[in-house]
């Protein structure tokens, strides 16, 4: 187990390389000069170029690069060109707000699949499956941010339940807590109804196995057998799926934040894109990277740990 | 304690099981013997009221003189495990891979017995110890890939009794095991079934085990029970055209070592293939493929008649038949 984990982690370190260089290298081709952006229109060239010797971008795009992750390394992520005020902060800043919104969005989303997938399952054939069928069908078609209106003109504009949008801070935290429900529910209705399709048909695989018919043998209730014998074994294809839909909740709180003004992670990228505030967003594109990575990473840890074969293969 | 007569599972039209009788009292031992599709594992889910939903039983299955043949699956599920038990082929894929085998075990002394955690551990011990698990304590926590074919079948067979049940349905519960390991647990399931007289039926398409374990044999083909009897008589004296093709076909040393110089004989085989069940004659199954077959066998099903070992399903019994010849 330890030298699968260690053998993980050298893996995750290169693959973050690999993506920095390609941020790296795609930033920079980009069109568009950060002195421009942090000048104005109105600065004479001379300015400008004394700005870009100040900057460092008069180096060789290797050099800058090796300058770049030398920096990240140490925990600086450079100065954002836009805001005038390190990257790191910005990020640290707006990070728990973008994390709690994934994470609450994907557990949002294994509640909705367990649920409706093992019931439509259980109900296989019958009036309950097709009814869960044709819901995610439904949820697979609607966009989440035309889903994220909808719910904003029921729940918030009509019933005044929630905010329409917008942030208290994390010192208000009920406050907190109420205006990111809505975006929980946009987030992880589209992304359920995926997953409940696929935990529906693992389930039905796993229910046709020689064990499940032991355990019904055995005189154990439907309800035993579906969470204590089929559950267990349908969760592989289940967590696969998980780890990839991560990253999708992560980019799809870039949606998600700019409709419900939630300053976040998504909020920031997109601002920063809006202000060629390039070296912003590189240290973000890298951020996100390194996040679907590292819940790629959990998904192989937990594969191990629900599966005893896996774990004595990997010992 | 098990009373079955006229009983039947069908798909639409289709007889997968056609009128079965029989009568099981504590600590019987019967074998089942038939080809695949002969309707023998279909039997034992009827005993467990495990037939496919698509199925539809009618006839009359009484245990413990409960009539269960229109039971729910609630009442279904009160007797399983308690009353009737079963084991079956591949110990491997009938185990939960991912759960220790000794929370397999735990898992109904405790739903079903109440059993605390302790009990259950202390009552699962014992029942490793009778079915001849070596180091019980150590078993307890191993998952079924760390097992041997052997232990794993002798773990499902722990799980089996841990409710006590009147009878142990075991479906070929020696075919994914080599010859050494499915003698000892053929002998395992016989001293079981005397030292808890406990009834056994054992469904095999192997002679071998069903002689070794069973006094009393059923012989199926095509979803109708076709010849009955003792066990030792049947395989000595079969009547049956079915049963005596069966026999024939069976492997013995001799055919696999031939004489020096001679021919090697061939393995007699029983002409053409068990009809799917839509295609099966409507009177004795077997018909179409028997080499003693009369012009009304096709239509009209024999009643069962007197053997010199048991009883037969076969119109060659018939004394008008007989007195026409």
């Amino acid at each position: 187990m330890s030298f699968f984990l260690l053998r993980r982690t050298g893996g995750l370190v290169l693959t973050l390389l690999a993506i920095s260089i390609v941020v790296f290298a795609v930033m920079n081709v980009l069109p568009g000069d950060p002195a421009l952006t942090i000048l104005g229109i109105d600065a004479t060239d001379d300015a400008r170029a004394a700005l870009r010797v100040q900057l460092g971008l008069d180096d060789p795009a290797p050099v800058r690069y090796v300058q770049w992750i030398a920096g990240i390394a140490r925990g600086d992520f450079g100065t954002s060109y836009s805001f005038g005020v390190p990257v790191a902060g910005l990020i640290a800043e707006r990070l728990p707000l973008t994390l709690s919104l994934a994470l609450s969005g994907t557990l949002l989303t294994l509640v909705i699949a367990l649920a409706a997938g093992l019931y439509s399952a259980s109900r296989h054939g019958r009036t309950g499956d097709w009814a869960v069928m044709i819901l995610s069908q439904l949820g697979i078609a609607i966009p989440a941010f035309w889903l994220a209106i909808l719910l904003v003109l029921l729940f918030a504009v009509n019933l005044r339940w929630f905010p329409p949008g917008g942030f208290p801070g994390w010192s208000d935290p009920l406050g907190s807590l109420r205006s990111l429900v809505l975006p929980t529910i946009a987030l992880a209705a589209v992304q359920g109804a995926v997953l409940a399709r696929v935990t529906r048909s693992s389930a039905l695989e796993v229910m046709r196995l020689d064990f499940v018919r032991t355990a019904r043998a055995t005189g154990l209730s439907p309800a035993r057998v579906l969470w204590r014998h089929v559950l267990p074994n349908a969760l592989v294809p289940v967590i696969t799926i998980v780890g990839m839909q991560f990253a999708g909740v992560v980019t799809g709180t870039i949606v998600i934040e700019n409709v419900f003004y939630l300053p976040g992670l998504g909020r920031l990228i997109f601002q920063s894109i809006a202000n060629r505030d390039i070296i912003t967003v590189q240290a973000l594109v890298l951020m996100v990277a390194a996040v679907v990575v590292l819940a790629n990473f959990a998904v192989d840890v937990a594969y191990a740990l629900i599966d005893p074969r896996l774990k004595a293969r990997l010992a | 304690m098990l009373d079955v007569s006229n009983l039947s599972v069908r798909f639409g039209d289709a007889y997968a099981l056609r009128d079965a009788s029989l009568t099981v009292h504590p600590g019987d031992r019967i074998g089942v013997v038939g080809e695949s599709g002969s309707g023998k594992s279909m039997l034992a889910q009827a005993l467990m009221g495990m037939v496919p939903e698509s199925a539809s039983m009618s006839g009359i299955l009484k245990i413990d003189g409960t009539e269960m043949t229109r039971a729910t699956e609630a009442q279904w599920r009160a007797l399983r495990a308690r009353r009737v038990a079963m084991i079956f082929q591949e110990p491997l894929a009938a185990l939960n891979p991912l759960r220790r085998v000794g929370t397999t075990v735990m898992e109904p002394l405790r739903t079903h017995l109440g059993l605390s955690r302790t009990q259950a551990r202390a009552r699962t011990l014992d029942l490793f110890e009778e079915v001849g698990l070596p180091d019980p304590e150590q078993r307890l926590a191993a998952y079924p890939h760390e097992l041997s074919g052997g232990q794993r079948q002798r773990v499902l067979i722990a799980l089996a009794l841990a409710c006590d049940p009147k009878l142990l349905i075991a479906d070929e519960p020696t075919t994914a095991l080599d010859a050494e390991v499915a003698q000892r647990i053929t002998d395992l399931l016989v001293r079981l079934s005397r030292d808890r007289a406990m009834a056994l039926m054992i469904i095999s398409h192997d002679l071998q085990v069903v002689a070794r374990a069973t006094r009393q044999l059923l012989v199926m083909y095509g979803g109708d029970i076709v010849e009955r009897g003792e066990t030792r008589k049947i395989l000595s004296a079969p009547f049956h055209p079915y049963t005596r093709g069966l026999l024939a076909a069976r492997p013995r040393p001799q055919l696999a070592r031939p004489v020096p110089g001679t021919k090697r004989p061939r393995l007699p085989t029983i002409p053409g293939h068990i009809p799917a069940l839509v295609d099966l004659p409507a009177g004795c199954r077997f018909s179409g493929r028997c080499p003693a077959e009369l012009s009304r066998c096709r239509t009209t099903r024999s009643t069962e008649f007197r053997t010199g070992t048991g009883l037969a399903a076969c119109h060659l019994l018939n004394p008008a038949e007989r007195s026409k010849s």
